[in-house]
């Protein structure tokens, strides 16, 4: 991420210098300006998808919900934290409904409590691959889009985007498989036990 | 049907939660209380990848790289056109979607490249910005092979978007 955000820096800002000095700080003020106002969306969707998440924790729904989905979650991500497990169970079927405000205060929890655990980087880099290849059934966004522009037939692109997304996430999850290694000497001997 | 999921989801928690005894208010506030710190965790990393993005953008260097790329991209069957939509969808959700309705204006909404470019949005993420935010606070440094494959995932899907919109 440094080598990436520092050469993308210091090329735009070199290549700006020549070609109009001003837009840099203007381009820095504009990028803060945007990070903002998405913030202040942000907080405010949290602030509902968590009141939410809230309830579902302690009317216990979310830990039933994710013990349903913990064969499948085995499978996937391999030993994970029964907390964990929770978000990530709460974080994936968010994802696969398209619910984009909900995916990522579980997903941010989930990386927070994977990292509590030693021996979690596989599951953490298979996390995040199949939230970057999300699986989503209903693209709402350019549904509504093409909806208003009049298009004849807005729903003609919900299948290919499907089988679209689920090629994504298909070789994301093998490209895991191939290239990163389930290095975890700690659970394999003893895994992890239900917390209190 | 998908304005169905969320309410009738909302109404079964909340009946749930009286059935069994939780005081909702509570438990909501309770959980709606982190958003703030939540929001404020992740800013300074939203701040960054946005300035990337805009600065990519002004400097022109996100066009020299698009028509670099557009003669590859062409032989592996991405239209000129949508080789920018397909180099800033790893950066910026609202960059693409800009681009997006660009598109549909220019081509007509329901045209072959404007389809195409639907599921190519639709099928890929904002990269950056779930590894930025994700990883807000995160010990873990080492992203590089995560990002890499999943760009890579991204983008065999948007060559296969490319394909799949001829046959449907």
């Amino acid at each position: 991420m440094n080598i990436i955000f520092g050469a993308v820096i210091t090329l735009s800002s070199a290549i700006l210098l020549f070609i109009s000095p001003d837009a840099v700080l203007a381009s820095f003020i504009s990028g803060g300006e945007k990070a903002l106002s998405l913030s202040m969306k942000l907080v405010v969707v949290y602030a509902v998808w968590l009141g939410v998440f809230g309830l579902l924790e302690k009317t216990g729904l979310s830990s039933k919900f994710a013990r349903l989905l913990k064969p499948f979650n085995k499978l996937l991500f391999g030993d994970v934290p029964p907390l964990a497990n929770d978000y990530m169970a709460l974080n994936i079927s968010a994802n696969i409904l398209g619910m984009s405000g909900a995916t990522t205060p579980m997903g941010i929890k989930s990386i927070q409590e994977l990292e509590k655990h030693p021996g979690t980087e596989y599951a953490i880099a298979m996390f995040f691959v199949v939230n970057a290849t999300s699986v989503q059934l209903i693209p709402s966004s350019v549904l509504a889009l093409r909806t208003s522009m009049g298009s004849v037939s807005p729903a003609d692109i919900i299948l290919p985007t499907i089988l679209a997304t689920l090629v994504s996430s298909v070789i994301g999850i093998l490209l895991v498989k191939m290239f990163i290694r389930k290095s975890n000497p700690l659970t394999e001997k003893e895994p992890f036990k239900k917390e209190k | 049907m998908s304005a169905y999921i969320i309410p009738v989801l909302f109404l079964i928690i909340f009946v749930f939660a009286c059935f069994k005894k939780v005081k909702p208010y509570d438990a909501f506030t309770d959980g709606a209380k982190s958003a703030v710190p939540f929001a404020v965790s992740i800013f300074p990393y939203l701040a960054g990848i946005f300035v990337m993005t805009e600065l990519f953008e002004a400097s022109g260097i996100s066009s020299a790289v698009a028509d670099f790329l557009a003669p590859a991209f062409r032989i592996l069957g991405i239209p000129k056109e949508l080789t920018r939509l397909v180099l800033i969808k790893p950066f910026s959700g609202s960059g693409a979607l800009a681009l997006l309705s660009e598109i549909f204006e220019t081509y007509g909404v329901d045209s072959y490249l404007a389809r195409c470019a639907c599921v190519i949005y639709g099928s890929s993420e904002t990269v950056f910005y779930i590894a930025a935010v994700y990883f807000a606070g995160a010990k873990t440094k080492n992203l590089a092979k995560p990002i890499i494959i999943s760009l890579v995932a991204s983008f065999a899907s948007c060559i296969f978007a490319c394909f799949i919109c001829h046959i449907m």
